[in-house]
């Protein structure tokens, strides 16, 4: 198996927007599109943002609760439900999509490199099972995008394919804000079950620690994928390569 | 996994079916398959002019949103509008009552751009 190259994009320390961020991943996504060289894109979100799956009604946020409690309001170009960011770190990978892509077959590949990831801060994470359609809020169920440690959810993930590429992003739980998507969501939501639902690293007793969770992410992908990033910033990263 | 030879195939996974001028357009037993369980389709409007090759309707499926493009260049003249409420009848039915759109065709001659059902199946089998 040859080793591949990837360009990794570190935004940790690069302050946007949340309409920003959605912009950043859809550039990446145009740019994997281009020129065929998958991407990683590691970011966080300062202020917290609630984001919005492709198709979910506007209706389901609570827009008084989300300008009251700072919350930036997006909406993904992926699929899914509302996902509160802030006490998360989260990825981008964007991936050529080949002439018969197949949903589950790239969460599956994602999967393995990040649990290669989480496994470095001693977390045994397993790919989570399919509960068919989810309610107004992303972590409360579990897909066969995301990740568990025993039942409860530790990373939830979606996907967009446009043209020739995929993009998959999703949120890693590091430790929980003051607040949470059951303040955020209109028509009232079970925080216990939320919590229940739910597990952040902090409450694993791993680190927390933005760069060391990035770090181990980034060594998660190069050795379950077999992968050597290009380490670019995200002006390069956003832009066409090739060669 | 099912490839009815009546059928043309784009190598972006929708068939047409051709009737005169028009082309009544869904996505592959395929691509179903590959998607997994669809939850919403965004459906054109009629009356909406497409380019072939141009994105005319998204679907999404476990958490996963795809473009659906349009085989053929015309006018959208029909949509499946029964998809609004069961949207899974493209995993159960995608030759069927799975269809999405009807296009009236502007250029029929770009049928022969298309793949027949064993070109496409040599495509998604290698």
């Amino acid at each position: 198996m040859t080793t591949q190259r990837w360009l990794l994009v570190d935004d940790l320390d690069r302050s946007r927007d949340a309409a920003g961020q959605m912009a950043a991943d859809l550039a990446l996504l145009d740019a994997t599109a281009a020129d065929g060289t998958p991407r990683l894109r590691l970011y966080r979100w300062d202020p917290p943002a609630l984001s919005l799956g492709r198709f979910q009604p506007d209706d389901d946020v609570d827009v008084d609760a989300c300008t009251r409690l700072g919350v930036q309001v997006v909406r993904r170009p992926t699929g899914g439900r509302a996902l509160l960011h802030g006490g998360d770190l989260t990825y981008a990978v964007t991936l050529p999509a080949g002439p018969a892509p197949n949903v589950d077959a790239t969460y599956t590949y994602v999967a393995g490199a990040l649990r290669a990831g989480l496994a470095r801060l001693g977390v045994t994470a397993e790919i989570a099972r399919h509960e068919g359609p989810a309610g107004a809020v992303c972590m409360a169920t579990q897909q066969g995008a995301d990740l568990r440690v025993g039942a409860r959810k530790v990373c939830g993930s979606a996907q967009v394919q446009r043209g020739s590429a995929v993009l998959q992003h999703g949120s890693i739980l590091l430790e929980r804000l003051a607040f949470d998507e059951t303040d955020l969501v209109a028509g009232g939501h079970d925080r216990a079950a939320l919590h229940a639902a739910t597990v952040t690293l902090a409450e694993l007793g791993a680190p927390t620690d933005p760069r060391t969770v990035a770090d181990a992410v980034v060594a998660g992908f190069a050795s379950a994928l077999d992968l050597d990033f290009t380490v670019v910033p995200t002006t390069l990263a956003s832009t066409s390569r090739r060669g | 996994m099912d490839y009815p030879e009546d059928l043309k195939y784009s190598s972006e996974h929708e068939w047409v079916a051709v009737d005169g001028t028009r082309a009544r357009v869904g996505i592959t037993d395929y691509a179903q398959d590959a998607l997994g369980d669809v939850v919403f389709v965004s459906l054109p409007a009629s009356g909406t002019a497409v380019t072939a090759g141009g994105t005319c309707a998204e679907v999404e499926s476990t958490k996963s949103v795809s473009d659906i493009y349009a085989p053929v260049s015309g006018t959208i003249v029909d949509v499946n509008t029964a998809l609004d409420d069961t949207p899974e009848q493209l995993n159960s039915d995608p030759y069927g009552s799975g269809w999405i759109f009807v296009v009236e065709m502007t250029d029929p001659g770009e049928l022969d751009a298309l793949l027949d059902a064993a070109g496409y199946r040599s495509l998604v089998e290698g």
